[in-house]
């Protein structure tokens, strides 16, 4: 965001620490399970109602493609071929995904806003259908993180 | 049916010539503490404090809806549809004091959220003889950056504003609230939020005039909440510190809403600043 500065905040610092753990969404073995959590949350669902995007998620090397259509994600593409197509991206280091899914995310990392705005999250390609569409991204944010504080759910 | 000791009023007053008729509500009896709310938000913000008994019993608690937000509409003698909205700071300061002087407040103390703790600085700069003491929630010297096409596009509904205004919130803060907050923001019609923001994120900037606050005449407040990255505790504090004698409050476990997402914790950082004012300045 042009004239908004990052803050020096404690997550910065903490991304530099963090004890490295599993980024479960990125994992092909829980793929169908994520997509069932997902597909099967009311909120998400109402959200959703009217979205049909794919949405790329990067956390350094490690990619998926989320496939949205009416409102239901049809699939997950884990590391995708460079070629598969995508509406809008986002992007963070896995460190910063590791905090950001924290169950209790230090400050700034609570928000994909926030974490883009004042930290080291990125998003680009279709931007529109991304604000479009941000309570039902925002509510699939969510449910990862649900997801990666399950028991288990740390490596 | 239990009622709240909230009541509501309609009133008119006359702002650089033009006749508004204004939507506020009140509560308590003491020292006058005249609320502010945020951007695209309005006064049903303050609910909470307004039914807080321990404040009540010592404040008169005014939450005003500024025109285009909540139940105050636009004038009637402007063809306001043939206008882009824009909240200008002139505008804001002078309806504030005028809506002071017209409900008869004897220089009130001013609390006030985001853009609201943005007008808490230029009060004390501009007004600091009609009001007693400022406190500013999420206030900055200057926050650019943040009047975003997307907060008012054709395309993109007020449901993005729901999402984004209820992130704005920290995470540990009652759910049921957080909500609150996003349901709030999704109602205000569609220029407004943005049209606030340009006063909250482009013409509010008091960076090389903060050093002539006069903290004897006006006592300065400022506090925030610790998940707010809208005007991070970072840019709070550094404020706080250009200001002589003003005081400076992380809230620790709060963001950008704090009196409506959790007023609970709120309410432990602003009643002893409350308690304060009304032993020193009330």
């Amino acid at each position: 965001m042009p004239g908004v500065k990052p803050s020096t905040v404690p997550g910065r610092l903490l991304a530099e620490v963090v004890s490295m753990m599993k980024i479960r969404f990125l994992d092909p073995n829980g793929v169908e399970n994520v997509q069932e959590r997902i597909n099967s949350d009311p909120e998400f669902r109402i959200a959703a109602k009217y979205m049909s995007q794919d949405i790329l998620i990067a956390a350094d090397d490690q990619q998926c493609i989320f496939k949205v259509r009416d409102g239901v994600i049809t699939k997950i593409m884990v590391n995708p071929s460079p070629m598969e197509p995508w509406d809008f991206f986002i992007k963070a280091p896995e460190k910063s995904w590791e905090l950001f899914l924290r169950l209790l995310p230090p400050p700034f990392f609570h928000s994909l806003f926030g974490a883009t705005i004042r930290e080291d999250f990125r998003f680009g390609g279709n931007v529109e259908a991304m604000f479009t569409h941000y309570w039902a991204t925002q509510r699939m944010l969510t449910i990862l993180r649900q997801f990666q504080n399950e028991p288990g759910g740390k490596s | 049916m239990r009622l709240e000791s909230i009541t509501g009023k309609y009133g008119y007053i006359t702002v650089h010539g033009v006749k508004y008729r204004v939507y506020f509500e009140e509560s308590g009896e003491g020292v006058p503490l005249l609320c502010q709310h945020t951007a695209g938000g309005d006064g049903r913000q303050w609910r909470h404090l307004m039914n807080d008994e321990e404040v009540t019993s010592k404040y008169r608690v005014v939450a005003v809806d500024l025109p285009y937000h909540g139940r105050s509409l636009p004038p009637e003698s402007v063809e306001w549809w043939t206008e882009e909205y824009k909240l200008t700071k002139r505008f804001f300061m002078d309806f504030l004091v005028e809506f002071s002087h017209a409900l008869g407040l004897d220089r009130p103390v001013f609390i006030g959220c985001s853009m609201g703790g943005h007008m808490a600085l230029d009060l004390a700069l501009e007004c600091p003889d009609e009001f007693r003491a400022v406190i500013g929630l999420e206030s900055a010297e200057f926050t650019p950056g943040l009047d975003i096409i997307w907060f008012n596009h054709p395309r993109i509904s007020g449901e993005f504003r729901f999402a984004n205004l209820f992130e704005s919130t920290a995470p540990s803060s009652p759910e049921k609230y957080r909500r609150e907050v996003g349901w709030v923001y999704s109602q205000s019609a569609p220029p407004v939020f943005r049209g606030d923001l340009h006063y909250y994120s482009v013409e509010h900037n008091v960076t090389d005039q903060l050093h002539q606050i006069d903290t004897s005449r006006i006592a300065v407040y400022l506090l925030c909440g610790e998940y707010d990255f809208a005007s991070t505790p970072e840019m709070c504090q550094q404020t706080a510190s250009k200001i002589k004698g003003a005081k400076y409050t992380e809230m620790k476990g709060l963001g950008h809403f704090p009196v409506i997402e959790n007023y609970e914790l709120c309410k432990t950082y602003l009643m002893p600043i409350l308690e304060e004012i009304s032993k020193i300045h009330g």
